[in-house]
Protein backbone atom coordinates (compact mmCIF):
# COMPACT_ATOMS: atom_id res chain seq x y z
CA UNK A 1 0.00 0.00 0.00
CA UNK A 2 2.81 2.39 0.84
CA UNK A 3 4.43 2.19 -2.56
CA UNK A 4 1.62 0.93 -4.72
CA UNK A 5 -0.02 3.71 -6.69
CA UNK A 6 -2.66 1.66 -8.47
CA UNK A 7 -5.47 2.85 -6.24
CA UNK A 8 -4.49 6.50 -5.95
CA UNK A 9 -1.69 9.01 -5.71
CA UNK A 10 -1.31 9.18 -1.95
CA UNK A 11 -1.75 6.66 0.89
CA UNK A 12 -4.85 8.50 2.14
CA UNK A 13 -6.56 8.35 -1.23
CA UNK A 14 -5.70 4.68 -1.56
CA UNK A 15 -7.07 3.67 1.79
CA UNK A 16 -10.24 5.70 1.19
CA UNK A 17 -10.75 3.91 -2.07
CA UNK A 18 -10.58 0.64 -0.15
CA UNK A 19 -13.11 1.94 2.38
CA UNK A 20 -15.54 2.80 -0.40
CA UNK A 21 -14.92 -0.57 -1.97
CA UNK A 22 -15.68 -2.37 1.27
CA UNK A 23 -18.71 -0.17 1.87
CA UNK A 24 -20.13 -1.21 -1.49
CA UNK A 25 -20.25 2.39 -2.64
CA UNK A 26 -18.30 2.20 -5.88
CA UNK A 27 -19.43 2.01 -9.47
CA UNK A 28 -19.30 -1.36 -11.14
CA UNK A 29 -16.28 -0.27 -13.18
CA UNK A 30 -14.25 0.81 -10.13
CA UNK A 31 -15.31 -2.31 -8.33
CA UNK A 32 -14.00 -4.61 -11.02
CA UNK A 33 -10.74 -2.68 -11.24
CA UNK A 34 -10.10 -2.82 -7.53
CA UNK A 35 -10.98 -6.45 -7.27
CA UNK A 36 -8.52 -7.24 -10.06
CA UNK A 37 -5.90 -5.16 -8.33
CA UNK A 38 -6.41 -6.85 -4.98
CA UNK A 39 -6.03 -10.21 -6.65
CA UNK A 40 -2.63 -9.27 -7.95
CA UNK A 41 -1.17 -6.96 -5.30
CA UNK A 42 -0.21 -8.62 -2.04
CA UNK A 43 0.45 -5.31 -0.30
CA UNK A 44 -3.04 -3.92 -0.98
CA UNK A 45 -4.63 -7.29 -0.25
CA UNK A 46 -3.01 -7.11 3.17
CA UNK A 47 -4.54 -3.68 3.76
CA UNK A 48 -7.86 -5.03 2.61
CA UNK A 49 -7.66 -7.94 5.03
CA UNK A 50 -6.81 -5.58 7.86
CA UNK A 51 -9.83 -3.40 7.11
CA UNK A 52 -12.01 -6.51 6.99
CA UNK A 53 -10.74 -7.59 10.40
CA UNK A 54 -11.47 -4.16 11.89
CA UNK A 55 -15.04 -4.32 10.60
CA UNK A 56 -15.44 -7.81 11.97
CA UNK A 57 -14.18 -6.92 15.43
CA UNK A 58 -16.34 -3.78 15.60
CA UNK A 59 -19.37 -5.79 14.64
CA UNK A 60 -18.52 -8.54 17.06
CA UNK A 61 -17.94 -6.18 19.99
CA UNK A 62 -20.87 -3.85 19.55
CA UNK A 63 -23.94 -6.03 19.52
CA UNK A 64 -25.38 -5.82 23.00
CA UNK A 65 -28.72 -7.36 23.76
CA UNK A 66 -31.22 -5.02 25.33
CA UNK A 67 -32.36 -5.93 28.87
CA UNK A 68 -35.58 -7.93 28.66
CA UNK A 69 -37.38 -5.30 30.70
CA UNK A 70 -36.77 -2.68 28.02
CA UNK A 71 -39.18 -4.14 25.52
CA UNK A 72 -41.86 -4.45 28.19
CA UNK A 73 -41.30 -0.88 29.32
CA UNK A 74 -41.66 0.40 25.79
CA UNK A 75 -44.85 -1.54 25.19
CA UNK A 76 -46.25 -0.32 28.47
CA UNK A 77 -45.40 3.25 27.64
CA UNK A 78 -46.86 3.26 24.16
CA UNK A 79 -49.90 1.46 25.55
CA UNK A 80 -50.57 4.54 27.62
CA UNK A 81 -50.27 6.86 24.63
CA UNK A 82 -53.08 7.87 22.40
CA UNK A 83 -52.11 7.35 18.80
CA UNK A 84 -51.36 10.65 17.14
CA UNK A 85 -52.53 11.65 13.71
CA UNK A 86 -56.25 11.46 14.32
CA UNK B 1 -4.86 19.23 2.61
CA UNK B 2 -6.58 22.63 2.38
CA UNK B 3 -8.19 22.15 5.75
CA UNK B 4 -8.48 25.87 6.48
CA UNK B 5 -11.16 26.49 3.91
CA UNK B 6 -12.84 23.16 4.44
CA UNK B 7 -13.05 23.52 8.20
CA UNK B 8 -14.91 26.80 7.87
CA UNK B 9 -17.17 25.24 5.27
CA UNK B 10 -17.83 22.40 7.61
CA UNK B 11 -18.47 24.74 10.50
CA UNK B 12 -21.03 26.48 8.34
CA UNK B 13 -22.57 23.15 7.42
CA UNK B 14 -22.63 22.06 11.05
CA UNK B 15 -24.16 25.31 12.07
CA UNK B 16 -26.82 24.75 9.47
CA UNK B 17 -27.39 21.28 10.86
CA UNK B 18 -27.66 22.63 14.38
CA UNK B 19 -30.14 25.25 13.28
CA UNK B 20 -32.19 22.63 11.51
CA UNK B 21 -32.12 20.38 14.55
CA UNK B 22 -32.99 23.26 16.81
CA UNK B 23 -35.96 24.11 14.60
CA UNK B 24 -36.99 20.51 14.60
CA UNK B 25 -36.68 20.32 18.35
CA UNK B 26 -38.80 23.40 18.80
CA UNK B 27 -41.38 22.30 16.31
CA UNK B 28 -41.50 18.90 17.96
CA UNK B 29 -43.72 20.30 20.72
CA UNK B 30 -42.83 17.84 23.47
CA UNK B 31 -45.99 18.59 25.45
CA UNK B 32 -48.27 16.51 23.26
CA UNK B 33 -45.62 14.09 22.08
CA UNK B 34 -46.08 15.06 18.43
CA UNK B 35 -42.92 14.82 16.39
CA UNK B 36 -42.17 15.32 12.76
CA UNK B 37 -40.32 12.49 11.07
CA UNK B 38 -41.08 12.34 7.38
CA UNK B 39 -40.48 9.05 5.62
CA UNK B 40 -37.02 7.98 4.52
CA UNK B 41 -36.17 8.36 0.85
CA UNK B 42 -34.52 5.00 0.81
CA UNK B 43 -36.63 1.95 0.31
CA UNK B 44 -36.62 -1.04 2.56
CA UNK B 45 -33.64 -3.31 2.01
CA UNK B 46 -34.16 -6.64 0.37
CA UNK B 47 -35.00 -9.34 2.84
CA UNK B 48 -36.85 -7.02 5.19
CA UNK B 49 -40.16 -8.14 6.53
CA UNK B 50 -42.75 -8.30 3.79
CA UNK B 51 -45.26 -6.89 6.20
CA UNK B 52 -43.49 -3.55 5.83
CA UNK B 53 -44.12 -3.52 2.13
CA UNK B 54 -47.84 -3.89 2.03
CA UNK B 55 -49.61 -1.15 0.18
CA UNK B 56 -51.37 -0.02 3.28
CA UNK B 57 -53.83 2.84 3.52
CA UNK B 58 -52.46 4.33 6.71
CA UNK B 59 -55.16 7.00 6.94
CA UNK B 60 -57.89 4.36 7.10
CA UNK B 61 -56.14 2.33 9.75
CA UNK B 62 -57.65 2.10 13.23
CA UNK B 63 -55.59 3.00 16.29
CA UNK B 64 -55.56 -0.61 17.37
CA UNK B 65 -54.38 -1.77 13.95
CA UNK B 66 -51.64 0.84 13.90
CA UNK B 67 -50.48 -0.20 17.33
CA UNK B 68 -50.43 -3.84 16.27
CA UNK B 69 -48.50 -2.93 13.14
CA UNK B 70 -46.00 -0.95 15.20
CA UNK B 71 -45.49 -3.81 17.62
CA UNK B 72 -45.07 -6.27 14.81
CA UNK B 73 -42.78 -4.22 12.54
CA UNK B 74 -40.89 -1.81 14.78
CA UNK B 75 -40.35 -3.74 18.00
CA UNK B 76 -38.06 -6.25 16.33
CA UNK B 77 -35.30 -3.62 16.29
CA UNK B 78 -35.10 -3.00 20.05
CA UNK B 79 -31.81 -4.86 20.50
CA UNK B 80 -30.22 -3.11 17.56
CA UNK B 81 -31.32 0.32 18.68
CA UNK B 82 -30.16 -0.40 22.20
CA UNK B 83 -26.75 -1.37 20.91
CA UNK B 84 -26.56 1.87 18.93
CA UNK B 85 -27.77 3.81 21.97
CA UNK B 86 -24.88 2.33 23.92
CA UNK B 87 -22.54 4.05 21.47
CA UNK B 88 -24.34 7.32 22.14
CA UNK B 89 -25.25 7.36 25.82
CA UNK B 90 -22.25 5.41 27.08
CA UNK B 91 -24.01 3.68 29.96
CA UNK B 92 -26.77 1.05 30.03
CA UNK B 93 -29.27 3.10 32.01
CA UNK B 94 -29.10 6.14 29.73
CA UNK B 95 -29.12 3.89 26.69
CA UNK B 96 -32.36 2.30 27.89
CA UNK B 97 -33.94 5.70 28.48
CA UNK B 98 -32.85 6.81 25.06
CA UNK B 99 -34.32 3.80 23.29
CA UNK B 100 -37.53 4.08 25.25
CA UNK B 101 -37.85 7.76 24.39
CA UNK B 102 -37.08 7.08 20.73
CA UNK B 103 -39.70 4.34 20.52
CA UNK B 104 -42.27 6.56 22.17
CA UNK B 105 -41.56 9.27 19.60
CA UNK B 106 -41.60 6.75 16.79
CA UNK B 107 -44.98 5.46 17.88
CA UNK B 108 -46.38 8.97 18.08
CA UNK B 109 -45.08 9.68 14.59
CA UNK B 110 -45.84 6.27 13.12
CA UNK B 111 -48.62 7.69 10.93
CA UNK B 112 -45.84 9.63 9.14
CA UNK B 113 -43.86 6.51 8.38
CA UNK B 114 -44.55 5.37 4.85
CA UNK B 115 -44.93 1.59 4.64
CA UNK B 116 -42.44 0.12 2.18
CA UNK B 117 -39.74 2.65 3.03
CA UNK B 118 -36.86 1.75 5.27
CA UNK B 119 -38.34 1.33 8.75
CA UNK B 120 -35.07 0.46 10.45
CA UNK B 121 -33.35 3.57 9.08
CA UNK B 122 -36.39 5.64 10.06
CA UNK B 123 -36.15 4.36 13.63
CA UNK B 124 -32.41 5.02 13.69
CA UNK B 125 -33.01 8.58 12.58
CA UNK B 126 -35.47 9.11 15.41
CA UNK B 127 -33.00 7.58 17.85
CA UNK B 128 -30.20 9.84 16.61
CA UNK B 129 -32.43 12.91 16.81
CA UNK B 130 -33.60 11.99 20.26
CA UNK B 131 -30.05 11.62 21.37
CA UNK B 132 -28.98 14.95 19.91
CA UNK B 133 -31.93 16.76 21.43
CA UNK B 134 -32.01 15.13 24.82
CA UNK B 135 -28.54 14.10 25.74
CA UNK B 136 -25.90 15.87 23.83
CA UNK B 137 -24.60 19.10 25.21
CA UNK B 138 -21.04 18.92 24.06
CA UNK B 139 -19.92 21.39 21.42
CA UNK B 140 -19.56 19.89 17.99
CA UNK B 141 -16.02 19.55 16.84
CA UNK B 142 -15.09 21.01 13.47
CA UNK B 143 -14.82 18.30 10.90
CA UNK B 144 -12.80 18.16 7.78
CA UNK B 145 -15.06 18.29 4.79
CA UNK B 146 -14.67 15.98 1.88
CA UNK B 147 -15.07 17.27 -1.63
CA UNK B 148 -15.69 13.89 -3.22
CA UNK B 149 -19.20 13.09 -4.24
CA UNK B 150 -20.53 9.86 -5.54
CA UNK B 151 -21.44 10.49 -9.15
CA UNK B 152 -22.31 6.99 -10.08
CA UNK B 153 -25.24 5.56 -8.22
CA UNK B 154 -24.93 2.32 -9.99
CA UNK B 155 -23.76 0.83 -6.76
CA UNK B 156 -22.53 -2.65 -6.38
CA UNK B 157 -21.60 -4.64 -3.35
CA UNK B 158 -17.95 -5.44 -3.05
CA UNK B 159 -17.55 -8.96 -4.28
CA UNK B 160 -16.42 -11.38 -1.65
CA UNK B 161 -12.72 -10.97 -1.92
CA UNK B 162 -11.09 -14.21 -1.12
CA UNK B 163 -8.72 -13.43 1.67
CA UNK B 164 -5.15 -14.49 1.10
CA UNK B 165 -5.33 -16.58 4.25
CA UNK B 166 -2.02 -15.05 5.17
CA UNK B 167 -3.16 -12.38 7.53
CA UNK B 168 -0.64 -9.76 8.44
CA UNK B 169 0.69 -9.66 11.98
CA UNK B 170 -1.32 -6.49 12.52
CA UNK B 171 -4.58 -8.04 11.38
CA UNK B 172 -3.93 -11.04 13.58
CA UNK B 173 -3.18 -8.78 16.54
CA UNK B 174 -6.34 -6.69 16.12
CA UNK B 175 -8.44 -9.82 15.84
CA UNK B 176 -7.19 -10.86 19.28
CA UNK B 177 -8.10 -7.64 21.03
CA UNK B 178 -10.80 -8.06 23.68
CA UNK B 179 -14.23 -6.56 22.97
CA UNK B 180 -13.69 -4.00 25.73
CA UNK B 181 -10.75 -2.55 23.80
CA UNK B 182 -12.79 -2.24 20.64
CA UNK B 183 -15.59 -0.48 22.51
CA UNK B 184 -13.14 1.83 24.25
CA UNK B 185 -11.48 2.71 20.98
CA UNK B 186 -14.82 3.46 19.38
CA UNK B 187 -15.88 5.59 22.34
CA UNK B 188 -12.62 7.52 22.09
CA UNK B 189 -13.20 8.85 18.60
CA UNK B 190 -15.38 11.92 18.04
CA UNK B 191 -19.05 11.18 18.21
CA UNK B 192 -19.96 11.99 14.60
CA UNK B 193 -17.20 9.70 13.40
CA UNK B 194 -18.15 7.00 15.86
CA UNK B 195 -21.80 6.92 14.86
CA UNK B 196 -21.00 6.94 11.15
CA UNK B 197 -18.61 4.02 11.61
CA UNK B 198 -21.13 2.19 13.75
CA UNK B 199 -23.98 2.66 11.28
CA UNK B 200 -21.75 1.45 8.47
CA UNK B 201 -19.89 -1.44 10.11
CA UNK B 202 -22.48 -2.85 12.46
CA UNK B 203 -25.71 -2.06 10.65
CA UNK B 204 -24.36 -2.06 7.12
CA UNK B 205 -26.27 1.07 6.18
CA UNK B 206 -25.36 2.64 2.83
CA UNK B 207 -23.90 6.15 2.76
CA UNK B 208 -27.24 7.52 1.59
CA UNK B 209 -29.05 5.91 4.49
CA UNK B 210 -26.48 7.20 6.97
CA UNK B 211 -26.86 10.66 5.48
CA UNK B 212 -30.60 10.51 6.15
CA UNK B 213 -30.16 9.08 9.63
CA UNK B 214 -27.61 11.72 10.59
CA UNK B 215 -29.36 14.44 8.62
CA UNK B 216 -26.17 15.42 6.87
CA UNK B 217 -24.91 15.46 3.25
CA UNK B 218 -23.35 12.31 1.81
CA UNK B 219 -19.98 14.09 1.42
CA UNK B 220 -19.97 14.71 5.16
CA UNK B 221 -20.86 11.09 5.85
CA UNK B 222 -17.93 9.96 3.74
CA UNK B 223 -15.60 12.37 5.47
CA UNK B 224 -16.75 11.19 8.89
CA UNK B 225 -16.37 7.57 7.89
CA UNK B 226 -12.94 8.03 6.41
CA UNK B 227 -11.60 9.96 9.36
CA UNK B 228 -13.34 7.74 11.87
CA UNK B 229 -11.95 4.57 10.32
CA UNK B 230 -8.42 5.94 10.31
CA UNK B 231 -8.62 7.08 13.92
CA UNK B 232 -10.12 3.78 14.99
CA UNK B 233 -7.47 1.81 13.21
CA UNK B 234 -4.67 3.84 14.80
CA UNK B 235 -6.19 3.41 18.25
CA UNK B 236 -6.64 -0.31 17.81
CA UNK B 237 -3.04 -0.62 16.69
CA UNK B 238 -1.97 1.28 19.79
CA UNK B 239 -4.01 -1.00 22.03
CA UNK B 240 -2.55 -4.06 20.36
CA UNK B 241 0.92 -2.69 20.94
CA UNK B 242 0.18 -1.98 24.60
CA UNK B 243 -1.02 -5.51 25.01
CA UNK B 244 2.16 -6.81 23.46
CA UNK B 245 0.39 -8.10 20.36
CA UNK B 246 2.62 -7.64 17.34
CA UNK B 247 1.92 -4.86 14.87
CA UNK B 248 3.94 -3.84 11.83
CA UNK B 249 4.96 -0.64 13.61
CA UNK B 250 6.30 -2.65 16.52
CA UNK B 251 7.93 -5.07 14.20
CA UNK B 252 9.63 -2.33 12.19
CA UNK B 253 10.91 -0.86 15.43
CA UNK B 254 12.82 -4.00 16.29
CA UNK B 255 14.01 -4.63 12.75
CA UNK B 256 12.05 -7.76 12.16
CA UNK B 257 13.51 -9.83 14.93
CA UNK B 258 10.17 -11.17 16.05
CA UNK B 259 7.72 -11.31 13.22
CA UNK B 260 9.32 -14.31 11.66
CA UNK B 261 9.16 -16.32 14.85
CA UNK B 262 6.79 -18.76 13.15
CA UNK B 263 9.64 -20.06 11.07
Amino acid sequence: MKDCEELGDCPDARIEKLYDYLDGELSHKDLVEIKAHLDSCAECAKEYDLECVIREVVKRSCTEKAPTSLKDNILERIGQLKTAGH
Amino acid sequence: MGTQASVSEQLAADFQLNVTLEQRRRSAAPSNGRVDFPPMNTTAPAGSSSTENNQLDVSAESDADRKARFERDAMQYVDQLYSAAMRMARNPSDAEDLVQEAYTKAFSAFHQYKPGTNLKAWLYRILTNTYINLYRKRQREPLQSHSDTIEDWQLAKAAEHTSSGLRSAEAEALDHLPDSDIKNALQSIPEEFRLAVYFSDVEGFAYKEISEIMNTPIGTVMSRLHRGRKLLRDLLSEYALERGLGTPAAVEGVKGTKQESAK
